[in-house]
């Protein structure tokens, strides 16, 4: 879930994009070229999912995926949600004036996803890509939510209870991905280890 | 879903006659400005204007009606939430419960900001054809690699789309159908793992057939951009409007205006 136009005040408007010119420069550091089509990818795939719904008690709600994206791209993440973001300003459903917001709200959730993910190599367990995975798409989607609350509430008081509700909102959201993104990491790991970040494949052929 | 935003870029307007270089860099600081506005009347002003700029771009209405129902879907709870939760003590009520007047005051200026700047986007990037408008990014100093990456997942997002909707197709034959539990989020992975696959190898071919044709990271394009004593005009009108906009709202004129009426 993005945040519209109109909604953030002047400051965080600018340190959203202050914030994303600095993680954009940082991730994107000796980037090769084959990586070029490869972030795209990503981009597309980001962008398509958010066309999924998933019905739920009364309404029906998408998926970000934000966290797969980091669990794939590993630091390049923030590039592809980025691009994400961008297009979707450009495409007509708002956003143009906090595409910085939008980006390290979701961007940031990715960096923090592929940190989860890494942790994977610490820990000796059965199936602990798929609940590295998990969590690493849950965790993705908490940091999304804690900086969309952020965002609204030093942009004044009289957003403290709609924080509150996104908040809430995106507990449940995060349940949905982190169960999306484990099963999608499981199934990947299954068929094409080496898409995963820092995943080779370990069974021959 | 309007994804295809340059479908009606071959309308002939003054506004597609532009230099995109001149429209992007000018639009691009009037949305900025609008995005800051703090009071109503302003922002209205702000709303006839792109909806002026929307006019002369001759741009179809429906086609834009489709984009602009997700953004006003998206913020009608604002209205409730807002009146309803905005702090303080408050004399006027609806149905029984406090109303907050400047909660309400508050959600009608983000909904008419968010629809004027979604009408500006409109105009910026659906009266010339895509690529042209990256192009014109790249002249605004955007960096290649940005653009080059928005290029290319402008190409894959329809591709990918189709081929979802086919996987869609294929999982409604086979009689799966969404519900709220475990195994609908199981199969929605693996789904998404099949899409990423599938589009992953297809970018691989069409990637090595790029390096055939001698791809090195750069893209080269015919398009050449002239700017006319009319470009700078325009975009110069735009830039007034827009640095009048943010000096009076800087002024706070209409909001002690806007004070006197609740």
């Amino acid at each position: 879930m993005h945040i519209a136009d109109g909604i953030v005040s002047g400051p965080v408007i600018a340190t959203g994009f202050g914030i994303t010119a600095l993680l954009a420069a940082a991730t994107m550091r000796k980037v090769e070229l084959e990586e070029i089509p490869k972030v795209s990818v990503v981009t597309a795939v980001f962008f398509v999912a958010n066309f999924i719904h998933i019905p739920l008690v009364v309404a029906s709600i998408h998926l970000i995926l934000n966290g797969l994206a980091g669990v794939i791209l590993g630091k390049r993440a923030f590039m592809a949600i980025m691009l994400g973001v961008v297009l979707q300003a450009f495409f007509g459903f708002g956003g143009v004036s906090v595409i910085g917001v939008n980006s390290v709200m979701l961007g940031g959730g990715a960096l923090l996803a592929y940190g989860v993910w890494q942790c994977r190599h610490f820990v000796s367990m059965p199936n602990k890509e798929i609940v590295f995975g998990s969590l690493a798409g849950a965790m993705g989607i908490f940091f999304s939510g804690c900086i969309l609350a952020l965002a609204l509430v030093t942009t004044g008081e009289a957003f403290m209870t709609a924080a509150q509700m996104v908040l809430g909102y995106h507990v449940i959201l995060m349940v949905i991905e982190g169960a999306v993104t484990g099963a999608c990491v499981g199934f990947l790991l299954k068929t094409k280890p080496d898409l995963l970040s820092g995943q080779s494949s370990n069974k021959a052929g | 879903m309007s994804l295809d935003i340059d479908r009606h870029a071959h309308v002939e307007s003054s506004i597609q006659r532009w230099d995109p270089r001149f429209k992007i860099a000018s639009l691009l600081l009037l949305i900025l400005c609008l995005a800051l506005v703090k009071s109503i009347p302003l922002i209205l002003i702000g709303l006839f204007l792109s909806i002026g700029l929307l006019l002369i771009s001759r741009i179809p209405l429906g086609f834009i009606y489709q984009g602009l129902k997700v953004v006003v879907i998206f913020l009608l709870p604002f209205f409730i939430i807002l009146p309803l939760t905005y702090p303080g003590e408050t004399e006027s009520y609806f149905i029984g419960m406090p109303y907050a007047i400047e909660g309400l005051r508050l959600a009608t200026l983000i909904v008419i900001k968010a629809i004027a700047i979604v009408l500006t986007a409109y105009v910026m990037f659906g009266s010339r054809r895509f690529d042209v408008s990256m192009t014109a990014l790249q002249h605004l100093k955007c960096p290649p690699l940005v653009v080059q990456m928005l290029l290319f997942t402008y190409r894959f997002i329809f591709l990918f789309l189709a081929e979802m909707r086919r996987m869609d197709t294929a999982m409604k034959a086979r009689g799966f159908i969404k519900k709220p539990d475990l195994y609908t989020l199981k199969v929605l992975g693996g789904f998404v793992g099949t899409l990423l696959i599938r589009s992953f190898e297809r970018t691989e071919r069409i990637y090595k057939a790029m390096l055939s044709k001698g791809y090195q990271g750069e893209l080269h394009t015919l398009i050449e951009f002239k700017s006319e004593a009319k470009d700078f005009i325009k975009a110069g009108v735009v830039v007034l409007l827009a640095i009048v906009i943010f000096s009076v709202d800087m002024t706070t004129v209409f909001s002690h205006a806007e004070q006197a009426w609740f």
